[in-house]
């Protein structure tokens, strides 16, 4: 083929190259939409892109806030622990709360108060800890993760605590703007906090703070950066955002149980790096989990919809991490 | 026991723009420790990387024992008895002093690995070398001189004909030194062809028989070590030395912007006591490990300090950290400009702006348009050569990336900034832009301290040295008044 000029253009194949690599995993979604738009009964209606969002909102929203911690150099596994015990501590807190005849809005937002100081001191901790002892985070955070899922079993009793909240509590996790097919309030506490930590990411100084410690801390340090604060923010941020999610799983099916949101840490790593953010640190993109987010959302749906049973489903999504991990890895080499 | 030999015929090295051995014809004979002297990119190394099969030489040839040698790999010359211990470390940290002597080749009875006879061999080698370390013990429980023998040891396991050990002592105590050397005797008593690379003159009457002195890739000579003073081998060093001219349109004032008092770490330096005036360059010299590149980074606040403070305008630091310092007006361009000054994967343009990231934004929201300009303005006035300001820092060749450490400084308008080796591994070119740089800001009112192993360059650069050794400021000298072969003498005095 000849080569097309194209004015104000040039072609250079690697920069071609690096832009598809880039955009790899767009690319890949697009193709998977337009598959199972054809291949899939049922894909392709409002209804069931609602369902997707809706589904996936939950730990979506914690992907954010993952990015966050791994652009830093940094890794939390507690999160799914604290979405249980978030859940459980409004119904708790609402139960006995009402038991005394405190109102029962009041009491929601007690316990939503105490859900948000306990994320942010989670987070302190971990930073605090992980910073002046220099212990890795995978530990630090394994550890908290195995205290608060026996703290939320404890607080519970181990059985879900049921019919405790408020209406509007119930809605944040199940409601929809727009009727019963509406847009579902996850969905839009998704967007918000996608913009919310983009923008941190990409137009504030904690943002470059962040990305500068995750690339090499000790050049951070040494550049007047003040790299155990940087390492704070980014554990309380994803710490809040698990605690809201926490707020909606709950909501959803109008209980707090303990075992929600156990196991999710590793689906929410999964589409931080299938959207393309780096394990090493440094580098990734906050949009990249949005697509990673999505992309793993519709996978699941399309399987489920293609009656493939649920066993190989866990398959398919390892075997999708394990190539955008290669993407990932691959693209560093050739841009260096 | 027969006499080995090692030996090079007409041996020259060249790279891209530079001649590193130039015409090298030199022998080494068993049962002596052969020292090998020169400057820094004098061709010491070159000359043992050749030796050791890492690198080929341009042409000339070289034969151990009337063999002619050919090596494409490191490991023909292993086969061949050539084996090289290097500065940075290769053991095993958290494995035993014996299983890191035969690493790769453990002794095995039936498929299994026979500890019984791995401790055994260990302990017989390091009898030979006649130190007292147990192979049990575990290698990160040693301390430097130990492990350094241990090293050796390893090398001694592969029954050499030359062992080349480059800067052995350089990380050892004065005490630990001794232990080593005897060591290195038990070795030469071997009849191994010991070559010994060194920066520490002093050393070489109680350790080497002959001293070879390499000078931008020629051989100056070889000479008998029991029939030369030190002053002539520094003088073989450095030859004739032209001092470039330093501009004489800076001034220095006379307000002194800081003042260190009783400066002092624990293990490295002490009662550091000096001032610095405002537009002055200010030399630290001294030899590796005497204590400048930890007394840089304890005034930056990089490290803890023990004892003493540092007064910068009239306000006094006694804890600082590099948050304060920055603030204070101080920048560092840190010794491993790779590990401590950039961050390599990320834009050339970020690494422009990271130390002034708090001015270039409003409050907490980043003002792309300012840092923009701030990283122009840096690649335009320090001549950065780039293609992409958006390219990773990593794409850059080392001069240009020391540029860039400088301009992350620079961006923050410093009052002082302190140079850690800012000329390492740079090429002529870029030093003196760097040098450039430094006047430049000194006639702006900037003061700057600045530390460099290269004396020629303290000479050139500096209005005022001072001279560090065992982590204590020794002497102050003035450029113009002293000439090279002094300043070195007095660096290694006393030791």
């Amino acid at each position: 083929m000849e080569n097309v000029a194209v004015p104000g253009l040039t072609f250079d194949r690697k920069k071609i190259s690096i832009f598809l690599l880039d955009h790899i995993i767009e690319l890949c979604l697009i193709i998977l939409i337009i598959g199972l738009a054809f291949g899939a009964n049922g894909f392709m209606t409002w209804a069931n892109w609602m369902n997707i969002l809706r589904a996936n909102s939950l730990k979506g929203v914690i992907a954010f806030g993952m990015t966050m911690v791994i652009i830093a150099g940094l890794i939390d596994l507690s999160i799914g622990s604290i979405v249980g015990l978030a859940g459980v501590i409004v119904a708790v807190v609402c139960r006995e709360l009402t038991g005394i005849g405190i109102d029962i809005n009041v009491a929601a937002i007690i316990g939503i108060a105490i859900c948000l100081v306990q994320a942010i001191a989670t987070g302190w901790l971990h930073g605090f800890f992980q910073h002046k002892t220099g212990m890795p985070p995978f530990i630090v955070t394994l550890v908290t993760l195995n205290v608060f899922l026996g703290l939320a079993g404890r607080l519970s009793g181990g059985f879900p605590i049921a019919n405790q909240f408020p209406e509007w509590f119930n809605q944040l996790g199940g409601g929809r703007i727009g009727g019963p097919n509406g847009i579902p309030i996850p969905a839009i506490v998704l967007l918000a906090a996608f913009f919310i930590v983009w923008f941190v990411m990409g137009y504030t100084t904690t943002g470059r703070a962040t990305y500068a410690v995750g690339g090499n801390p000790e050049s951070a340090r040494l550049s007047g950066i003040n790299v155990g604060k940087t390492k704070v923010i980014a554990f309380i941020t994803v710490q809040l955002l698990a605690v809201l999610s926490g707020f909606m799983t709950a909501g959803q099916v109008m209980a707090g149980t303990f075992s929600f949101g156990k196991g999710w840490e590793l689906d929410v790593i999964a589409a931080v790096v299938v959207g393309g953010t780096s394990f090493t640190g440094g580098a990734g993109k906050v949009s990249g989990t949005l697509v990673g987010v999505i992309f793993m959302g519709v996978i699941g749906n399309g399987m489920t919809l293609l009656n493939i049973d649920i066993h190989t489903q866990y398959i398919v999504k390892a075997v999708i991490v394990f190539l955008a991990v290669l993407l990932t890895s691959y693209r560093a080499q050739l841009k260096a | 026991m027969s006499v080995l030999q090692i030996r090079t015929e007409q041996i020259i090295k060249d790279y891209p723009g530079t001649r590193a051995l130039d015409d090298v014809s030199v022998c080494f004979d068993s049962g002596q420790v052969h020292a090998l002297v020169g400057k820094n990119g004098s061709g010491k190394s070159t000359l043992v990387k050749i030796f050791a099969g890492a690198i080929k030489p341009s042409s000339g040839e070289f034969y151990l024992n009337d063999e002619k040698l050919h090596f494409n790999s490191t490991s023909d010359a292993y086969h061949k008895g050539i084996v090289s211990v290097y500065q940075e470390m290769s053991l095993v940290p958290g494995l035993s002093v014996a299983e890191n002597i035969f690493l790769g080749r453990l002794p095995k009875k039936n498929q299994a690995i026979d500890w019984r006879k791995t401790y055994q061999m260990a302990g017989v080698l390091l009898q030979q070398m006649k130190v007292n370390i147990d192979p049990h013990e575990q290698v990160s429980r040693l301390s430097m001189w130990q492990m350094q023998v241990v090293e050796i040891t390893k090398a001694l396991s592969f029954n050499p004909k030359v062992i080349v050990l480059d800067e052995p002592t350089s990380a050892l105590a004065q005490n630990e030194v001794q232990n080593l050397f005897t060591a290195i005797r038990a070795l030469k008593d071997q009849g191994v062809i010991v070559i010994y690379i060194t920066h520490k003159l002093q050393e070489l009457p109680q350790i080497a028989d002959t001293v070879s002195v390499l000078r931008d890739g020629k051989l100056v000579g070889t000479v008998q070590m029991n029939k030369v003073q030190q002053i002539d081998i520094v003088g073989m060093m450095f030859g004739e030395v032209k001092i470039q001219n330093r501009p004489t349109d800076i001034k220095v004032r006379d307000e002194i912007i800081m003042e260190v008092k009783n400066f002092s770490r624990h293990g490295w330096y002490r009662d550091v006591n000096f001032k610095l005036k405002r537009g002055e360059v200010l030399g630290i010299a001294g030899m590796l490990g005497s204590g400048r590149t930890e007394l840089l980074r304890g005034i930056f606040g990089a490290d803890p300090v023990d004892r003493g403070e540092v007064t910068i305008e009239g306000k006094t630091y006694k804890s600082a950290n590099p948050i304060k310092m920055v603030k204070a007006g101080i920048g560092l361009t840190p010794e491993n400009r790779k590990i401590q000054g950039l961050i390599l994967i990320h834009s050339i343009k970020d690494n422009l702006c990271y130390a002034s990231m708090n001015i270039t934004a409003d409050g907490w929201l980043e003002n792309k348009r300012k840092r923009n300009a701030l990283a122009e303005r840096q690649v335009r006035e320090l001549d950065i050569k780039v293609n992409d300001i958006n390219a990773p820092c990593e794409s850059l060749s080392g001069g240009n990336q020391q540029k860039v450490v400088v301009g992350n400084w620079l961006n923050t308008s410093p009052k002082i900034m302190l140079y850690d080796e800012p000329s390492r591994g740079i090429d002529v070119n870029a030093k003196q832009q760097i040098f450039e740089i430094m006047w430049d800001e000194a006639r702006k009112g900037i003061s700057t301290i600045f530390v460099s192993t290269e004396l020629e360059e303290l000479l050139e650069v500096c209005h005022r040295i001072l001279i560090m050794r065992h982590g204590q400021i020794v002497d102050e000298v003035i450029p113009d008044e002293i000439n090279v072969n002094e300043l070195y003498e007095i660096c290694m005095r006393g030791d």
